[in-house]
């Protein structure tokens, strides 16, 4: 299953901001901020159950995140990944030349990869590094 | 009776911008570890107890040989680190928000013998607050002011239950000021978010806004407000009446205080975003008293802004490659600079832009020898060539920090440095000694 045309955001959560205190190299970490929040409506439509991983897709890049349902919604058309290592595979890094990035607001496609293995945050970024 | 556990009263709490400055901690005195956080929110209190040993912190100097981590002496360590500093052409000095403000003044004094970049992470995150302030001004106030008097609250792409968990319940919501003596039914709170936050739901108004049309919803409000009719049913998916509700709401107040976080500065228009969201609350101040506040993140970015510009004239994003300050965010700025691949060398020092830059920037900043002075294990310091471990300032060792309101406050040191840990300021030191040494001054 797939969903297009979603806008991705992210943000601070208290458990992504529990977990990088707890140790970024943790599992708690992956629970924390590995993971990509969809309305509920929208979840129905992956018809898959809640910690699937899914492919998230934007023009800059992809990354296999857990799939859950938000707390914060009603939010159609949007899903939400905490900030870190994961959320920022997927951002704008073009600032507009303020400096800044564009970490919200990114046109995103979702697909459930229900064998999919999501990775820790320093396996995940190592990958930078081999590259 | 042995005195078993010591408690430290009144302990800033050096997580967010907030700053709370109440905490009390308990430490056992046989062991040197944190027992017990009282009034700390759960992340502060998580970072009290991640200082206690744990397999992600560091206590001793590391130096990557064949790929591995490899325990060394300070003396080798500073060596590599300033060896890697001095034959850089273009070295990036970044971070230094999660530290107290001697040790950033240090950063500046190393950046400027080494003619190297200088930045924070305000680059990445409240980069463009600066930017408005600096092309429009901007009425501010302390914390204080807000418990004491505000009586409408704006929380403005920001969400204060997750990020700035204690914001609320002793400046914003709830907290029973002078002049707001029933604290909550004495305020009103409206949210303005493209989701419906925890912050919104406890929120008297919730906008639901389309995600990245922040500006248009701002000029919209500023147009209402000053009278004009707008031949539009809804601006950024809000009502029309809605827009003049809310203006009702705004002009009636008798102090208003808007408080943004990334929600204007890390979405397309970035500080357009907030210039307008400025002028909106100075026009609000033809009829009522209006602040706005920015939502700091890392509890002494405002500190590191404060530090950097009394000691070179500009916040963030700074270039000493010509002998003398420059300042241009979008050319200093680090992830540009990593995006175009111009940075040979990085010293990263209580940071970590492996998680919290985009991808394509790490990507480059792995390709060149990486400092890291950082206690943990993160996906920054794991990589790195060279790791100094640090002492966690406001835990381990005093300092100053800059509140959200740029109001200093004094942290505290609770317990020993695990190790052979030292603070990021002698660490800093230490390679400014060598640094100097290696280049004959």
């Amino acid at each position: 299953m797939s969903l297009n045309n979603l806008i991705l955001l992210t943000g601070r959560t208290i458990s992504q901001g529990v977990a990088l205190e707890g140790g970024k190299a943790s599992r708690e970490n992956v629970r924390a901020a590995g993971i990509c929040t969809f309305d509920t409506d929208d979840f129905k439509k992956l018809d898959c159950i809640v910690g699937t991983p899914v492919k998230v897709i934007t023009d800059y890049g992809e990354v296999l995140v857990y799939s859950t349902i938000t707390e914060e919604g009603p939010h159609p058309g949007i899903i939400f990944i905490p900030m870190g290592p994961w959320a920022n595979q997927l951002v704008n890094p073009s600032s507009q030349g303020c400096g800044t990035p564009t970490y919200k607001g990114i046109k995103a496609k979702v697909e459930v990869v229900k064998n999919g293995k999501v990775l820790g945050a320093i396996e995940l970024i190592g990958k930078l590094k081999e590259a | 009776m042995v005195e078993k556990v010591k408690t430290f009263e009144d302990v800033c709490c050096p997580f967010c911008g907030t700053l709370c400055d109440d905490l009390e901690i308990d430490v056992d005195l046989k062991t040197d570890q944190v027992v017990e956080v009282r009034n700390g929110c759960q992340i502060g209190t998580k970072k009290y107890f991640s200082s206690n040993p744990s397999d992600h912190r560091f206590t001793k100097p590391l130096i990557r040989k064949n790929g591995e981590h490899v325990e060394v002496s300070w003396d080798e360590a500073i060596d590599k680190a300033a060896d890697i500093l001095v034959k850089a052409q273009r070295p990036l000095l970044y971070g230094f928000s999660s530290t107290e403000c001697d040790a950033q003044s240090r950063g500046v004094e190393l950046a400027e013998i080494l003619n190297a970049i200088l930045d924070n992470t305000a680059s990445v995150c409240h980069g463009p607050s600066l930017l408005a302030i600096q092309d429009v001004g901007a009425s501010l106030a302390t914390l204080g002011e807000i418990k004491n008097r505000a009586d409408t609250i704006i929380f403005w792409g920001s969400n204060p239950v997750h990020a700035h968990p204690r914001h609320l319940s002793r400046y914003s919501d709830f907290i029973r000021g002078y002049f707001r003596t029933d604290g909550r039914n004495d305020r009103y709170i409206v949210v303005v978010d493209p989701r419906n936050t925890h912050t919104a739901q406890i929120a008297d108004k919730y906008i639901r806004i389309n995600p990245s049309e922040d500006y248009e919803l701002i000029q919209a409000i500023r147009a209402v407000l000053r009278g004009a009719d707008l031949d539009v049913k809804e601006v950024s998916g809000v009502s029309i009446e809605d827009i003049k509700e809310l203006v009702e709401i705004l002009k009636s107040s008798n102090f208003g205080v808007v408080f943004f976080g990334m929600g204007l500065t890390q979405s397309l228009a970035h500080h357009r975003n907030v210039d307008t969201a400025i002028r909106l609350v100075a026009e609000l101040n033809d009829y009522t008293k209006f602040l706005l506040i920015p939502m700091r993140g890392h509890y002494n970015v405002a500190g590191a802004n404060q530090v950097f510009t009394w000691n070179t004239g500009y916040a963030y994003s700074i270039d000493f490659s010509r002998g003398y300050p420059r300042y241009n965010p979008g050319e200093f700025s680090s992830v540009d600079l990593l995006m175009r691949d111009e940075v040979d060398a990085a010293l990263i020092v209580a940071s970590d832009p492996g998680s919290n830059f985009p991808a394509a920037s790490v990507k480059n900043l792995f390709k060149h020898p990486l400092i890291a002075i950082e206690p943990h294990k993160t996906p920054t310091s794991a990589f790195a060539d060279v790791v100094l471990p640090a002492a966690i300032a406001g835990i381990e060792c005093e300092g100053t920090a800059y509140r959200m309101d740029k109001v200093p406050l004094r942290l505290r040191k609770v317990k020993e440095p695990p190790g052979e840990t030292l603070s990021d300021k002698e660490i800093l030191e230490r390679l400014i000694e060598k640094v100097k040494e290696k280049l004959g001054e």
